[in-house]
């Protein structure tokens, strides 16, 4: 009895100690979440005519954490729209960064691009710490260190919770319920559903009123993901895909093709063709730090794209891309999207001269992979 | 949905609060100091 006492050694005194405590660590942590809410600045090139908020396009996420940025480059010449999605999925970092080198380069001569580098913002404001991710990671340019969020697949919960144990999607299709906050899976959206929901109405919204001409969604895929180095098409979509594949198979660029099965149901590239007039396309490009094979995840996975423990899948025959020691570096998988999406203009272009969209200022492939991604990124401004 | 979530989330508050100050034992105060932080968290949606 009396080693138990000793054993106790709390009181009022130690409990009050400990709350002073709590109170420490509340503060330097929330300095560190709230930090995931200021979006890294985004510098507009010369091409950009105007940025509109997604909510003047739906109220559906007017003052919401989804409501997010779109970048519009008109050229003088009227022709068709182009709509350039990022960051559906925060944790897949080419996506975004592909879409925010189209407007920090690109000039439209005739026509016009719509682009929104983060898709669902919300899902930008928060990481997965369970899986290692960091909360940033780190671009050198010219003139110094750009710092990007890399955020979570599915919208923030602080945002939309709770999550139903079974979701059945707008489409009618059943999903796991956390899927509930993955926009690529609440296409075509419900105006008075989710926030998820949402936004994704939002977004269509958006295709129909600016009658967007097709429409991309860039994303990034594990290695030992069927579905990659791919463009996904609609079947309305798909004669353009596939030319677009060739063309980038003879400038070296491996890529396939695959048609959106009809199935697959609240995805970007069925919903959108299924409920607009757009030519629906999707493309995936090959993140290591996403998969489950990788080792250790911190910036320079992201980043460098290098991995050992994925060389050696690689050599079982376990991946559906090439694996080697150089990894698959940002710079070649945010040049991926770039080259896809310029041949895959130029190609809708020939198909529909009445609605050409011509722009310059793109970098391709092997520029990116030459003079590193931070040479088409503004430097910091203070 | 929110209003009641996070109900429920200040009343685990409240109970985890008053056993840290009623508990005598030091390693329970810990425990019930660290179960505190994501609550209050999530209370204030921070997290």
């Amino acid at each position: 009895m009396t080693s138990e006492k000793k054993r106790q050694y709390g009181s009022v005194w130690t409990a009050l100690g400990l709350l002073v405590l709590v109170g420490v660590v509340l503060l330097i942590v929330s300095h560190d979440f709230l930090a995931m809410r200021v979006d890294p600045p985004i510098y507009p090139g010369a091409g950009v005519t105007r940025v509109v908020r997604l909510s003047s396009y739906s109220q559906a996420v007017v003052n919401t954490g989804a409501d997010t940025d779109i970048y519009f480059l008109e050229g003088n010449e009227p022709g068709g729209t182009v709509l350039l999605l990022g960051g559906t999925h925060p944790n897949e970092p080419a996506a975004s960064l592909a879409a925010i080198t189209v407007i920090e380069n690109a000039v439209v001569k005739k026509g016009r691009f719509i682009v929104i580098p983060r898709a669902n913002h919300s899902a930008f404001t928060y990481s997965e710490p369970l899986e290692g991710y960091p909360q940033t990671y780190t671009i050198e340019t010219s003139g110094g260190s750009r710092i990007f969020r890399y955020g979570s697949r599915a919208t923030n919960p602080i945002d939309q919770w709770p999550d139903p144990v079974i979701y059945m999607n707008t489409s009618g299709q059943s999903l796991a319920g956390a899927e509930v906050r993955n926009l690529n899976r609440s296409y075509p959206g419900n105006e008075h559903g989710y926030l998820t929901e949402r936004l994704a109405y939002a977004i269509v919204s958006l295709i129909k009123q600016e009658k967007v001409d097709m429409a991309i969604d860039l994303h990034e895929a594990s290695p030992e993901y069927p579905v990659i180095n791919t463009i996904v098409a609609h079947e309305r979509a798909l004669d353009i895909a596939a030319e677009a594949s060739m063309l980038l198979e003879f400038e070296g660029m491996d890529i396939g093709v695959e048609r959106s099965p009809k199935n697959l149901r609240g995805l970007s590239h069925r919903e959108w063709g299924d409920a607009t007039d757009t030519l629906a396309l999707l493309m995936e490009a090959a993140n290591p730090a996403q998969g489950r094979l990788r080792g250790r995840t911190d910036q320079a996975l992201i980043v460098t794209g290098k991995d050992k423990y994925y060389v050696r899948a690689a050599e079982h025959g376990f991946l559906y891309v090439p694996f080697s020691e150089a990894g698959h570096p940002v710079e070649e998988r945010v040049g991926r999207h770039l080259q896809a999406f310029s041949t895959l203009v130029d190609v809708f272009n020939e198909h529909h001269q009445d609605r050409s969209v011509i722009a310059t200022g793109i970098p391709h492939l092997s520029q990116l992979l030459h003079d590193g991604l931070g040479a088409y990124l503004a430097p910091p401004k203070s | 949905m929110t209003w009641i979530y996070q109900g429920i989330t200040l009343i685990l508050i409240l109970f985890v609060g008053w056993n840290l100050f009623r508990e005598k034992r030091l390693a329970e105060q810990m425990v019930a100091a660290i179960v505190l932080i994501p609550l209050i968290l999530r209370v204030l949606m921070i997290r």
